[in-house]
């Protein structure tokens, strides 16, 4: 469309700037206090322009310098906690998934119709709402405070079945007639062929899931109590419930920008794939 | 070098659908079969079952005397074109066309050198390291064709390889076909529901209605002598015509007013007011005298094709549009009245209730 209505074109930037202050301000807010030392909060106003602490406050939490997060390991250990937990659940759930997908479409098994309504139907049941047995059976396993616990019951994942199911049906089935004429078996069609072709499929879930598993805190906060397996968005919290009514909004706000950091490194880097992904069908 | 042979092949559906009833064929050694039939007439079925890529429930398939029923695809030393080209589309050409050979593991430098072979003899060689996307419909089709040959393989299977082509491409892709097959005289199997495509490149031609074979043979001798109604309908363009008629031994009624005596001996002597189908292809009504003439036809329709012009009208009498194929040169107007002969030699008589094809 394209039209010269001056009115118009000034709604339409008027809007859009609302929404990039809404989505912008709480990062900025977010990014300025970050820098400000925690004297400037007491008066109870935020500072809308950095402070005098420079990087310092990151220094501080990173390395957990007297004992500013109220626990005894550091920012750089809870990212690495949160990273791991992330990445085993991305790359888990895309494993798993993409594998029962290619069950489902490419094989002919018994109840082969009920596997798949039942994978569906987990949809349903979010971690949320199966949060009690779940715990029962990761606690009785003896998986409290360990990285297993932190992801397995997390791995299992309907969305990405579902996704690559699609996906996979929207490959012509003489592909896989023509892999067989060729001589490859289902493993060899799997690496050989549909694998490479479900490249950006997988790029755009493994964003997703990276962003999932990295935000994930109810989880991580019921079963951990070792704080050696703390993530970084399970800190914010205590930070902000801790103490004597003095609330920390500088090292809370550093650990913030920080847990912000690696999703956005993410989908940065993986934007043109994503992208892709998402939009992209047939070549 | 190799012969195929189906013995009573049956294909029955889980559903109880019988796609195919007890079809026999005898595919010799170099020989170019071309499977032809309307759309769900069981042709491609057939095809994909010598290819192992649809069970057989029935009968027994050899490829050189070896019964192949329970063999792979991959085990059966077949190569096969798909309509839609199924290449690869992440591989390069020459990825595409090697696959098959690497899986076979078949030496690096032997695949190289077949594969440059194969493009060489397609003239693809400028296009080996490009995509399947980068290429044309006309490319991608000789990529396919390419990745069938580079494995030299017993049986050639086609499943309708040129329906995605545009109409000049595909009679150039046509004749290619014809000649890289008789150049390599492998056995070959070709699918298609073009009419046209099937007679340039059969040596014997399939007709398939329904699931049952209905004429095989020559293309030229299923052009002549057809032998039932389906096949006569089905061969030739423009269509044939039919016109309902009654036959009394060599007279056969067609109005009250048109009677045509033919000279048939093989035809039923004892034939009296035996319901039968006239068939009588647009090219072999001639243009005449009204004295001479059989029926004058009251043009309704002109479609001016260059070098032949068709003319469509009702045939006196009845409610049958029949077609006659004039040369082009002469001028037409609609509401024309043509007068017309019929070939007594090209008239084809079918039996109305069986539809099989009566005398010679």
């Amino acid at each position: 469309m394209v039209e010269n209505r001056p009115w118009l074109t000034v709604t339409r930037h008027l809007v859009l700037i609302l929404g990039v202050f809404i989505i912008g301000f709480p990062i900025w807010i977010a990014l300025v206090a970050s820098t400000n030392s925690s004297s400037e909060f007491v008066s109870g106003l935020m500072p809308l322009w950095f402070g005098e602490e420079g990087f310092g406050n990151f220094r501080r939490v990173l390395t957990n310098e007297e004992r500013v997060l109220g626990v005894s390991v550091s920012a750089s250990w809870m990212m690495w906690n949160s990273f791991i937990m992330a990445m085993v659940i991305a790359v888990g759930k895309i494993v798993i998934s993409i594998l029962s997908a290619y069950a489902i479409v490419y094989f002919r098994f018994p109840f082969r119709k009920t596997c798949f309504w039942l994978i569906f139907l987990t949809l349903m049941l979010p971690v949320e709402v199966r949060i009690l047995p779940t715990y029962e059976v990761v606690a009785s396993l003896g998986m409290l405070n360990s990285y297993a616990g932190l992801t397995i019951p997390l791995i299992a994942s309907a969305t990405a079945t579902f996704l690559f199911r699609q996906f996979f049906m929207s490959v012509p089935s003489s592909l896989m007639e023509a892999a067989r004429i060729d001589g490859a078996g289902p493993f060899k069609f799997f690496k050989d062929i549909l694998l490479p072709l479900s490249v950006n499929n997988i790029a755009a879930l493994f964003v997703i899931l990276f962003i999932y598993g990295w935000n994930q805190y109810l989880w991580p906060l019921l079963i951990t109590t070792d704080e050696n397996y703390y993530t970084i968005v399970m800190v914010i919290k205590r930070l902000m419930s801790a103490g004597e009514g003095n609330i920390p909004w500088n090292i809370i706000m550093t650990t913030t920008i920080l847990a912000m950091l690696p999703p956005v490194i993410v989908v940065l880097g993986m934007q043109k794939l994503f992208v892709k992904g998402l939009i992209e069908q047939e070549k | 070098m190799a012969t195929v042979s189906l013995k009573n092949i049956n294909k029955t559906y889980a559903n109880g659908h019988q796609a195919i009833e007890n079809l026999n064929l005898d595919i010799t050694d170099g020989e170019m079969l071309v499977l032809v039939g309307p759309s769900g007439c069981g042709k491609s079925t057939s095809l994909r079952m010598v290819a192992g890529l649809e069970t057989i429930t029935g009968g027994d398939l050899y490829i050189d005397d070896v019964r192949v029923n329970d063999l792979e695809p991959s085990e059966r030393d077949i190569a096969m074109v798909f309509q839609n080209y199924a290449l690869y589309p992440h591989m390069t050409v020459f990825q595409n066309m090697a696959y098959g050979l690497k899986n076979r593991k078949v030496p690096k430098d032997e695949i190289q050198k077949k594969v440059e072979k194969a493009a060489e003899i397609l003239e693809i060689t400028n296009l080996l390291h490009n995509k399947p996307g980068q290429l044309s419909g006309g490319q991608r089709q000789r990529v396919a064709m390419g990745r069938a040959i580079v494995r030299n393989p017993k049986v050639f299977l086609f499943d309708e390889p040129l329906s995605n082509l545009d109409a000049k491409l595909r009679v150039q892709m046509r004749i290619e076909i014809k000649r890289l097959q008789q150049e390599f005289a492998t056995t070959a199997i070709y699918v298609t529901h073009d009419q046209v495509e099937a007679m340039t490149l059969a040596d014997r031609l399939v007709v398939m209605n329904e699931g049952n074979v209905e004429q095989v043979g020559p293309p030229i001798e299923l052009y002549e002598k057809p032998a039932t109604q389906f096949v006569a309908g089905f061969l030739g363009s423009p269509a044939m015509n039919f016109l309902d008629a009654s036959l009394n031994g060599n007279r056969l009624t067609l109005s009250a007013d048109v009677v045509l005596e033919l000279n048939d001996p093989n035809l039923p002597a004892d034939a009296h007011d035996l319901d039968v189908v006239l068939g009588i292809r647009p090219e072999h009504m001639e243009a005449c005298e009204e004295a001479e003439a059989d029926f004058t036809l009251s043009v309704d329709m002109i479609e001016p094709l260059g070098a032949d012009t068709l003319l469509y009208g009702y045939f006196p009498g009845t409610e049958s549009l029949i077609t006659s194929e004039q040369p082009g040169k002469q001028q037409f107007k609609r509401g024309h009245r043509l007068a017309l002969r019929v070939d007594r030699e090209r008239c084809h008589l079918f039996d109305k209730a069986t539809g099989k094809r009566l005398g010679s």
